[in-house]
């Protein structure tokens, strides 16, 4: 034990920017893949709010996206897109649409529909209405959608590093790879260990950008 | 990992920050609703798709490499393979995941489930395909070693709805029931269970679909599956063996999930 | 009586404008009969009009035509004298103030930041914005400084509702349009936003169109009531007075009701009755110096007045003796009924009073004076005596 926790010691130390570079990436990716699709669901969600019979698609959508197994998507994505970034991009936006799409569908179906004429009756344009009343009411309900969507993404980011890295999923595939050599272990376990430490600390920074952005007045 | 098990996050994510944005009233008929569509749409996707690919498989021209990989039989006996790691899992998630679910809902464990949740919830964070590796250096390639990694994973969604669904049962039927003589164990199968059976039913639901979706990575560590095209598929670089098995295991994850969605309606008990 | 006399000495300038509708109709798309059949209503400047009718009689979808939350079909609407479609909905809504039952108060913004929404998008100064809700907090009787960054699920009812009547007044709008203001709140505290009403109307003298289902309430309030049937259609539009009195046909008979002589007890004001004054005393004061006061005038009981002298407690002089001086009230409550407040709600007042009467605000809340139960039975004896001399 004492020996091999020495041998992941100096593995961290030999590849202490690698890791810090591949984390970076692994953050990255899924950062701007759940921002991307929290714009997508929120649009998505507003339209059908205004057009009601859209509603039984966006949800069978989000309950049929849930069922695909990431990896069978990233298997349809590579002779679409190839071994690119962008595909492993491509992949984890569409998972990470999936939770924030049904939260924000019942989070703006939620809105009180007396405080939404009455903000029109207020003399409050459409846009006004939504970024005023709906979206902060709404908001509690579609960032704990985020938070879902972010851990998910994190383990999806992994999966999708078979298409092409970077990311800390390359540690465990080569994890994989080296099966049975010296730092099969201390690789697989950076990259686990990695991406839960991520989304924890990930997690944590949601949870501060609720309390800074959820109004008093509606926190639970 | 699937993404499915972000499925019940949102609703338990949502219950306490909803406040004004309520899901009372209405909302049962509108769930139902909605699973109608889905018991509807899922079979009818999952028909297009296959018989699409059958269509496809039995007019393509392949290759040898194609051809081998692509057998019906090769196909056949992976497809077993799938169900088969899949169902054992589920299995032995039931068999450690109820009993300590009601253990865990019984006076004296009672304090201790938040802290079992909490610890299962944060396993969730790990990744699948992670976990399966480390289980298989650990304990070697192989069936079991996928069968243990794969439990691991499936058992928080049937673990959580098991508590939360014998928590959410009146607790005034249970005296009730207790108030006419019944024993703890009669009060248990005869009250609590059945109440409690939908929610349960849709965390087993929810487990059966992301095992069947995990599985596809057991083909890494040759515990079989229809990973095992995709795998193939990427490293050959053959596009049609790729597709193939993406295809397939989403129909297959589709239609588990289909029979779950069944099943659940089943189970609810007559008039609740 | 006539309701001039009733909103009294401290009425104000008019500063509500007209409202016209001409052959308003309303369709909606798929049904048989239009929800509003040709409509024609002129609503004079600085009145309050009630619209009554049986539910689904086309009264609120009349009301939402006036600010174009509904597009009328055909027709006009002019608000003094000019037509609402030729105005951008929004800019005409900003100036006319809204007000929906429970307030509808933005549960994620306090209740500054809900009071100052239109006067923002009007663009005045956030000196100026300021300033208004402090003024209008104190208008609709809620301390600014203790209320004004509360939000709204930290207010009670009645509170949430006042804040939604200073909202509708914030940016001084000629035109007030109330929907059911008062219905969510319980039947005491409803007693007391419709005195608060009156008393803030008295001194703005807005044009208020206020929907409701409670015909005592539209008698309470209304200058006029309009009376509306089945698409709309009028059956009576008159003074509360005229109304109970002379009910157009069976429709308005059946609606307004039969205990005709009960409803004079909603139409008679408590100002109508004869007030006596009774010991105040402030809070802190000596209680020697108050029972001296009080046993001068042979009272029992004192009534507490803070420094706005609105009276806030009312004491036994035996409770007031065990100290040496004026506790403080009991309750955060404002005591007492508006002058303009009905017998009905004076006899409310007094049953749930252990004084057997009732005290009498006027402006502000401030006191005025005290009825008792001996008093309202003797107004009530004149009227019937009027009543049955005048059928003679």
């Amino acid at each position: 034990m004492g020996k091999a926790r020495r041998d992941m010691w100096d593995y961290l130390q030999q590849q202490r920017q690698d890791i810090a570079f591949n984390t970076y990436q692994h953050l990255l990716i899924v950062v701007q893949a759940v921002t991307l699709a929290t714009l997508l669901a929120i649009a998505v969600a507003v339209l059908v709010t205004r057009v009601r019979r859209l509603e039984p698609f966006a949800n069978t959508f989000s309950a049929i996206g849930l069922t695909l197994p990431s990896f069978a998507l990233v298997g349809l994505c590579l002779p679409i897109f190839g071994i690119k970034p962008y595909t492993a991009f491509t992949v984890v936006t569409f998972f990470a649409i999936l939770p924030v799409l049904r939260n924000a569908v019942v989070a703006f179906d939620g809105v009180d529909k007396t405080l939404v004429e009455s903000a029109r009756g207020m003399g409050m344009g459409p846009a006004r209405v939504l970024l005023r009343v709906q979206l902060p009411l709404a908001w509690p309900v579609v960032l704990a959608g985020v938070r879902t969507s972010t851990q998910m993404s994190m383990g999806v980011a992994a999966i999708a590093a078979i298409a092409l890295g970077p990311g800390l999923g390359t540690y465990i595939y080569s994890g994989l790879a080296q099966y049975g050599g010296a730092n099969a272990l201390n690789s697989a376990l950076v990259g686990t260990v990695g991406v839960v430490l991520l989304a924890l600390a990930v997690d944590a920074v949601l949870v501060l950008v609720g309390r800074l952005t959820i109004s008093k007045g509606i926190r639970a | 990992m699937t993404a499915l098990d972000a499925e019940r996050e949102p609703t338990t994510a949502t219950a306490p920050a909803a406040g004004p944005v309520g899901r009372a009233g209405g909302n049962g008929r509108r769930v139902s609703r909605e699973q109608l569509v889905l018991l509807v749409t899922i079979p009818a996707l999952v028909a297009v798709v296959l018989g699409g690919w059958v269509a496809w498989r039995l007019t393509a021209e392949l290759d040898a490499v194609e051809a081998r990989q692509l057998a019906w039989g090769a196909i056949w006996r992976l497809t077993r393979e799938h169900v088969l790691i899949s169902v054992v899992t589920t299995l032995v998630v039931l068999v450690i995941a109820l009993p300590l679910g009601v253990a865990l809902t019984r006076k004296p464990l009672r304090r201790a489930a938040p802290l079992v949740v909490g610890i299962a919830n944060a396993g969730q964070a790990a990744p699948a395909i992670g976990l399966i590796v480390l289980f298989a250096i650990w304990l070697g390639f192989g069936f079991t070693t996928g069968v243990v990694a794969l439990t691991l994973y499936g058992l928080l969604p049937v673990l959580r709805n098991t508590i939360v669904g014998l928590e959410g049962v009146d607790a005034t039927l249970v005296e009730a029931g207790r108030g006419m003589g019944m024993s703890a164990a009669a009060v248990l199968f005869r009250v609590e269970l059945p109440l409690a059976a939908p929610v349960i039913m849709a965390g087993v639901r929810t487990a059966l679909v992301l095992v069947v979706g995990t599985a596809t990575f057991a083909t890494f560590i040759d515990a079989g599956g229809l990973g095992a095209l995709i795998q193939t598929g990427i490293t050959l670089y053959r596009t049609s063996i790729v597709v193939s098995g993406a295809l397939l295991v989403a129909s297959l994850a589709l239609l588990i999930d289909w029979l779950g969605r069944i099943l659940e309606s089943v189970v609810r008990p007559k008039g609740v | 009586m006539s309701t001039s006399e009733v909103s009294g000495d401290v009425s104000g300038e008019v500063s509500g404008v007209e409202i016209e509708l001409v052959d308003v109709v309303k369709r909606y798309p798929g049904q048989e009969r239009a929800a509003v059949e040709g409509l024609n209503l002129t609503i004079p400047a600085g009145e309050t009009v009630m619209f009554v009718g049986p539910s689904g009689c086309g009264k609120t979808t009349s009301l939402k035509m006036i600010n174009r939350l509904i597009e009328p079909t055909s027709g006009t609407i002019t608000i003094g004298g000019k037509d609402v479609r030729r105005q951008d909905a929004d800019e005409l809504r900003r100036g006319i103030g809204y007000v929906i039952q429970g307030g509808s108060l933005f549960p994620h913004m306090t209740v500054a930041a809900n009071i100052a929404l239109v006067p923002k998008m009007l663009g005045w100064s956030s000196a100026r914005v300021e300033e208004r809700v402090d003024e209008l907090l104190d208008l609709v009787s809620l301390d600014a400084g203790q209320y004004r960054d509360r939000y709204p699920r930290e207010l009670s009812g009645g509170q949430q509702q006042r804040v939604g009547v200073a909202r509708g007044l914030a940016a001084d709008p000629p035109v007030i349009l109330m929907d059911e203001p008062f219905g969510a709140v319980d039947p005491i505290t409803r007693q007391r936003l419709q005195d608060e009403l009156m008393s803030i109307q008295a001194e703005l003298r807005k044009t208020i169109v206020c929907v409701t289902h409670d015909i005592d309430e539209a008698v309470k309030l209304g200058d006029r009531i309009l009376i509306l049937r089945e698409g709309a259609h009028v059956a009576q539009y008159d003074t509360p007075e005229n109304i109970l009195a002379a009910p157009a046909n069976r429709f308005v008979e059946d609606f307004v009701g039969a205990g005709s002589a009960l409803k004079q007890l909603t139409l008679t004001r408590v100002s109508e009755v004869e007030m006596r004054p009774t010991t105040t005393a402030v809070v802190g004061e000596p209680s020697a110096e108050v029972l001296r006061r009080a046993e001068q005038a042979g009272d029992t009981a004192v009534v507490v007045l803070d420094e706005r002298r609105r009276p806030r407690d009312w004491v036994w002089l035996r409770d007031i003796a065990d100290h040496d001086r004026v506790p403080p009230p009991r309750t955060e409550e404002i005591l007492g009924v508006d002058r303009r407040a009905t017998l009905n709600d004076a006899l409310d007042d007094m049953l749930t009073s252990s004084h057997g009467g009732a005290i009498v605000t006027g402006q502000r809340e401030e006191y005025l004076g005290v009825v008792d139960f001996a008093a309202v039975t003797a107004q009530i004896q004149r009227q019937t005596e009027q009543a049955e001399a005048a059928t003679r």
